[in-house]
């Protein structure tokens, strides 16, 4: 009982912080500086044009009240129309998330055997060369920003090796191979600054675990090395690894953003981008309340996962 | 760095730390490493304006994309630019934006998040829930709002940047402070001078500030650490400062379409920000050991 109260403490929590989050997006963008229909017109408007947009945008209402019909909007799934293509948000958005989710789910893939391999040859080989040139390793790959290592990806398998496309265009008519070949590249830039905060961390789990009496007593009952680590100590060693994983997933909400343009690629972060440029105001707000959702609802996983992970919190 | 703050880590005894070289010798090696990286950047950025070969915005240095030389070493652009004498003007940019945004994100985030932990209730609250709200925005989509709310008059603006990385900064060092703010809260200096009738400000600025120094210090390390690399993915994505300003990020967009033919003009730039950022890492990472800290890096 105490823990469904807290998990439910924990979610309302979270519907709060996003209704923040709407507020805060929407006096950013629309109530703050002046007025949004100059600024979506820039510096060629008339005075005609203006007011025209102005009624358009239902802007001669009261900021508040449009505040909550952009709120209910949202809710019920109604997000408006572009302001340059006049097609609802919606139908925008669709394709878009569903790229992102595809991209997101393949680089998910490759994170996984890059963190697990080189966090085990690590912690097998601990204090030794291979471990301290891992080491060396992920902190420099730490350090590398997310478009430069694109860049330099695209460098080394375009260019060098050219075994992959440049720019990753697709739509509804690519064939799955073709959606693979362009999805390669960028998921494996957002696998690799992925797999760098976790190795880091599964490496010094690892190592803990292994040092425990309940692996010592495995392999005193004589199991075989490789039994013991991946049924014994590897299992033990992931659990606080899936708050890194959450807090990835949240990394790649705004990983996205720049992958994506740098690789052309037609998701959800790189329509984030173009519409930022056109300044188209509906979009960007539905993009942007997208990623606050994910970002909460991902820690609010780890959260609650945490909650029902550790029982020294059930009484909490 | 002073004596004091390096004869702080429990265990060591104060006689060790006789001279300087001894001193220099008990600092962890990533530490070391760290500080000596720091200091080439610092020094680059100082004096680099005087010696670069040429100016940020020179054409006709040498023959467009004509690849690494000795004249060249970071090659020349499709201008005729010379990349290394940008990379070298554009240092002092990159380190003062970083520095001066984490700085104002550390000032502002420190206040709130001592105040918020030291008044507790519903305040403590409702600035938690407004600093959670923040957080919940990835850092890049919120800087990159931020600045097209602030309309296209002032992008571009070096202040803009700067008040950008502390607009994505200050919520999440407040979150820290205030952590530290509560855990002290109930100790007896503070309820001695609560009761002594002291402000709230005056506590938190002779009790309360004291005691976060260590933790606000690594604080403004690891953020200072990516501010470069904020600035530069802003800059990349076209929403930072303007051409032809020698800044990072966007030179690494401005040269990245002649990738094929001189990639030299893409790496020069990337790997002055990488080891920047390297070294601000190590040096964090150092810090914090000697500060008897632990800290996560790269955790947004």
């Amino acid at each position: 009982m105490t823990i469904f109260k807290l998990v439910i403490r924990r979610s309302l929590m979270s519907v709060v912080t996003l209704l923040l989050v709407s507020l805060i997006i929407f006096s950013m963008l629309e109530v703050l500086p002046g007025d949004v229909a100059s600024r979506i017109l820039g510096r060629d408007a008339t005075p005609e044009t203006l007011e025209q947009l102005r009624t358009e945008l239902g802007l001669d209402k009261p900021a508040p009240v449009r505040y909550l019909t952009w709120l209910g909007g949202l809710v019920t799934g109604d997000m408006g129309q572009s302001l340059v293509s006049s097609r609802p948000v919606e139908e925008i958005l669709a394709p878009r998330i569903f790229n992102t989710v595809l991209l997101s789910a393949y680089a998910f893939l490759i994170y996984l055997p890059l963190t697990i391999i080189p966090a085990l040859l690590q912690a097998l080989n601990r204090d030794r060369s291979v471990d301290h040139a891992f080491s060396v390793v992920t902190l420099v790959l730490l350090s590398v920003p997310d478009f430069l290592l694109a860049t330099i990806l695209l460098l080394a398998f375009v260019v060098m090796l050219p075994l992959l496309p440049a720019i990753s265009l697709v739509d509804q008519s690519s064939s799955a191979w073709e959606y693979l070949r362009a999805m390669t590249l960028p998921a494996l830039t957002l696998a690799i600054v992925m797999a760098v905060y976790a190795v880091r961390m599964l490496r010094d789990n690892l190592i803990e675990v292994l040092d425990s009496d309940y692996i010592r007593m495995a392999e005193l009952k004589g199991l075989s090395r490789r039994r013991v680590l991946l049924r014994h100590a590897l299992p033990n060693a992931l659990v606080p690894t899936l708050n890194v994983t959450a807090l990835n997933l949240a990394y790649l909400v705004g990983g996205v953003v720049v992958v994506e343009k740098v690789f052309s690629y037609p998701g959800f972060g790189s329509l984030l981008v173009d519409s930022l440029q056109l300044r188209d105001l509906p979009v960007i707000e539905a993009t942007v309340m997208i990623s606050a959702f994910v970002y909460v609802v991902a820690n609010l996983i780890a959260d609650v996962a945490a909650i029902l992970l550790n029982p020294r919190l059930r009484t909490g | 760095m002073s004596a004091e703050t390096l004869s702080a880590p429990p265990g060591r005894s104060t006689s060790r730390w006789t001279s300087l070289p001894s001193l220099w010798r008990q600092t962890p090696l990533s530490f070391r490493i760290g500080l000596i990286v720091l200091v080439i950047h610092l020094l680059v950025a100082v004096t680099g304006p005087f010696w670069a070969p040429y100016g940020f915005s020179q054409m006709g240095t040498g023959r467009p994309l004509s690849g690494m030389s000795r004249v060249h070493p970071f090659g020349v652009d499709q201008l005729g630019r010379d990349i290394f004498s940008r990379v070298v003007h554009g240092s002092h940019i990159v380190i003062l934006l970083s520095l001066s945004g984490t700085f104002l994100g550390l000032v502002v985030g420190a206040v709130l998040g001592l105040f918020s932990g030291y008044v507790g209730g519903w305040i403590d609250e409702i600035i938690q829930r407004f600093l959670e709200a923040l957080i919940s925005i990835p850092f890049l989509v919120l800087a990159l709002i931020a600045i097209a709310a602030a309309g296209p008059e002032l992008s571009g603006n070096p202040v803009l940047i700067v008040l950008v990385v502390a607009l994505v900064y200050a919520p999440r060092i407040a979150r820290m402070a205030r952590s530290v703010a509560v855990d002290i809260a109930t100790r007896d200096h503070v309820t001695v001078a609560r009761l002594r009738g002291e402000s709230a400000w005056s506590v938190m600025r002779r009790e309360l500030l004291p005691n976060a120094t260590s933790v606000l210090l690594v604080e403004f390390a690891l953020r200072a650490g990516y501010a470069p690399v904020l600035i530069g993915s802003l800059g990349f994505l076209g929403f930072g400062l303007r051409p032809p300003t020698p800044e990072w990020g966007l030179m690494i967009s401005e040269n990245r379409a002649l990738i094929i033919v001189t990639p030299i003009t893409v790496l020069g730039p990337g790997l002055a920000l990488a080891s920047l950022v390297v070294g601000l890492n190590l040096f964090t990472e150092g810090l914090a050991r000697i500060l008897g800290r632990t800290v996560k890096l790269g955790v947004q």
